[in-house]
């Protein structure tokens, strides 16, 4: 009864989106508060988000393949099916934010390798067949290691690739892509540690079923190896603050120190990274169910905030003629209709997720 | 093959925004996007004041952030130099407007020229509506469409895509000066090739010492100023303590 009112909860979700995107193509763009200055708002947030994430459950994958740590296999397809889902979320919200999604065949037809916007778009495609490809092999009991490793390497690329994109843009000082070249994979892999133990917690609750020992002791390890990338994310995350708010730059920085006192950036820094690093720094809270889920659940509200503020980071500050009657800095607040896009995207993740573990046994191991 | 570039007298120019004016007709473009547009300052404190005033344009780079990010090619350079953009292949990422340091980059967020589809009269039974007013004079969604602008582009932009100045490609590609240089009643925009040694703007280029906007990003602009204006004079003065 529970498992098919959450199941109903997620179509509403879905059809809320479906409706979304009809009035989005129809009405126009401007349903999100999206002007010639904020061209890039929520929507491609929750997608930056929700690819990330995805790139950091392949990082966790690899353990067992790359570094040969064989008691992570037993996580190995639920997390691989994670991937999937939380990558086709990402594709949902990114459809929403282009123009003219049904002329993407132009990145066949007219390619430009210049572009990391093409990169990425390239490596996403491969991304998704992979996993697929990997998952298939998995779910018919084998191992997959070659995709596994191959996925793993694609998703070092869509990471890197991703702080390329945003930060290789002459336009906006603000955002350098040498620091979210290293931001993006690293807070990714945080993210995609938080994102095994939020799932599988809750699907292991909402079941419930008992958590076997073994599976125990992997959800610990992982509990300590996300409170050390939490860490990392949260000591990156303070040097860019720190040499944000002393610079002297203004051309580099004005726009980043308006953000510190935004509403994304203070979720980001204290609910997102203080408070869950904290959490993960105490044995019994991090030894504790309650405590894995809070500190996890909180580090991605924050990783959320934290994609939409580096974005508005960069865009803030009217560039040019745009600069022309208006201020020194634009405000921003998402419309309805662009949280629905970003609910959109997490109904799709927690939808397919959510059949994938009633349909496809995802606790099991290969030979 | 010609280099194109325009170089804008700020000495000449006096803000009357003829040159706005002929690009909206002669391009179509729609409200709210500016393919020539402006930058204005005002310095100082009353009564010590001045107004600067700068027209801006795409600045058809050399080494343009718009189409190098561009990931179908839809945006791309143009052997003479223009940075032309084909409506067809954009997907409406919005990575050039993203990129553009300059600002010159428009979105189309809704369907462009919305008043004039627009099936209401002002008084019912008394005027016409827009959309009755196209029709009547055999405009194409707006009434002072121009249909030259299809040879080379889109007439209008559809929704969900990008557009920008073009330097009136399709006029160039005819030997006309783009309109916006027609339209200037001071001859303040010089239009012409950077390769000719004899063109109007080398030797103006030449003669004065011109900037670019932004000039420090490497973009290579090919829109020059020269001769900022400023009447203003002061006394012979080595300031007080």
């Amino acid at each position: 009864m529970k498992a098919r009112l959450w199941i109903g909860l997620l179509c509403i979700g879905v059809l809320v989106g479906l409706a979304t995107t009809f009035r989005v193509y129809t009405a126009g763009f401007d349903v999100y508060a999206k002007t010639d200055i904020l061209v890039w708002t929520m929507p491609l947030a929750a997608y930056i988000f929700l690819s990330l994430t995805s790139s950091g459950l392949a990082f966790c994958c690899s353990i067992p393949v790359i570094f040969n740590i064989k008691r992570y296999e037993i996580i190995e397809k639920r997390t691989v099916f994670l991937e999937i889902s939380v990558l086709l979320g990402a594709f949902v919200c990114l459809i929403l934010h282009l123009g003219s999604p049904l002329k993407v065949f132009y990145l066949i037809l007219s390619p430009n390798l210049a572009s990391p916007l093409w990169w990425l778009a390239t490596l996403y495609g491969i991304y998704l067949l992979v996993l697929l490809m990997s998952f298939q092999k998995i779910h018919s009991g084998k191992t997959s290691k070659p995709l596994c490793a191959t996925a793993f390497f694609i998703a070092i690329g869509t990471a890197t690739v991703l702080g390329w994109l945003v930060g290789m843009t002459d336009a906006r000082p603000t955002l350098n892509p040498n620091f979210l070249s290293v931001f993006f994979p690293l807070s990714a892999f945080a993210c995609g540690l938080a994102a095994i133990l939020v799932f599988s917690l809750l699907t292991a609750h909402f079941s419930g079923k008992q958590i076997p020992e073994e599976r125990m002791a992997v959800y610990n390890d992982i509990a300590k190896l996300f409170g050390v990338m939490a860490g990392v994310t949260l000591l990156l995350t303070l040097w860019r603050t720190i040499v944000g708010v002393t610079s002297s730059s203004s051309l580099e920085f004005a726009a980043f120190r308006h953000m510190v006192k935004s509403v994304s950036f203070n979720i980001e820094l204290w609910l997102g990274l203080v408070l869950p690093f904290v959490l993960m720094m105490i044995p019994s809270v991090r030894k504790s169910t309650a405590g894995k889920l809070t500190a996890t659940v909180l580090f991605m509200v924050g990783m959320f905030a934290g994609r939409l503020e580096v974005i508005l980071s960069g865009e803030i500050m009217p560039l040019g003629a745009m600069a022309e009657g208006r201020a020194d800095f634009v405000n921003y607040l998402p419309t309805i209709w662009e949280v629905f896009v970003a609910l959109f995207g997490i109904s799709v993740v927690l939808l397919v997720y959510t059949l994938g573990d009633r349909y496809l046994q995802l606790d099991a191991v290969h030979e | 093959m010609p280099k194109y570039a325009m170089v804008i007298d700020l000495q000449r120019c006096v803000g009357c925004g003829a040159c706005s004016i002929a690009c909206r007709s002669e391009n179509n473009v729609p409200e709210g996007v500016y393919w020539s547009h402006k930058i204005t300052e005002t310095v100082g404190t009353f009564p010590d004041v001045w107004f600067h005033y700068i027209p801006t344009l795409c600045n058809h780079c050399d080494n343009p952030p718009c189409v190098r990010g561009c990931p179908t090619r839809a945006m791309h350079k143009q052997e003479n130099g223009i940075t032309m953009h084909d409506t067809k292949k954009c997907i409406g990422c919005r990575y050039c407007q993203f990129n553009c340091p300059y600002g010159v980059i428009y979105f189309n967020w809704k369907k462009p020229h919305e008043y004039w589809r627009e099936n209401q009269a002002l008084l019912k039974g008394g005027t016409s509506s827009p959309a009755e007013e196209v029709r009547e004079v055999g405009g194409k969604v707006v009434p002072y469409y121009n249909p030259e602008r299809d040879e080379t582009l889109a007439g209008i932009r559809p929704k969900g895509v990008v557009e920008k100045c073009t330097f009136c490609d399709h006029l160039v590609k005819k030997g006309e000066l783009p309109r916006c240089v027609e339209a200037c009643p001071a001859d303040a925009r010089i239009f012409g090739d950077l390769d000719n040694p004899k063109s109007q703007v080398s030797l103006l280029l030449g003669q004065f010492r011109p900037f670019r906007l932004k000039e420090q990003l490497g973009t290579e602009p090919k829109v020059y100023y020269i001769r900022n204006f400023n009447p203003a004079h002061h006394h012979s003065t080595k300031g007080e303590v």
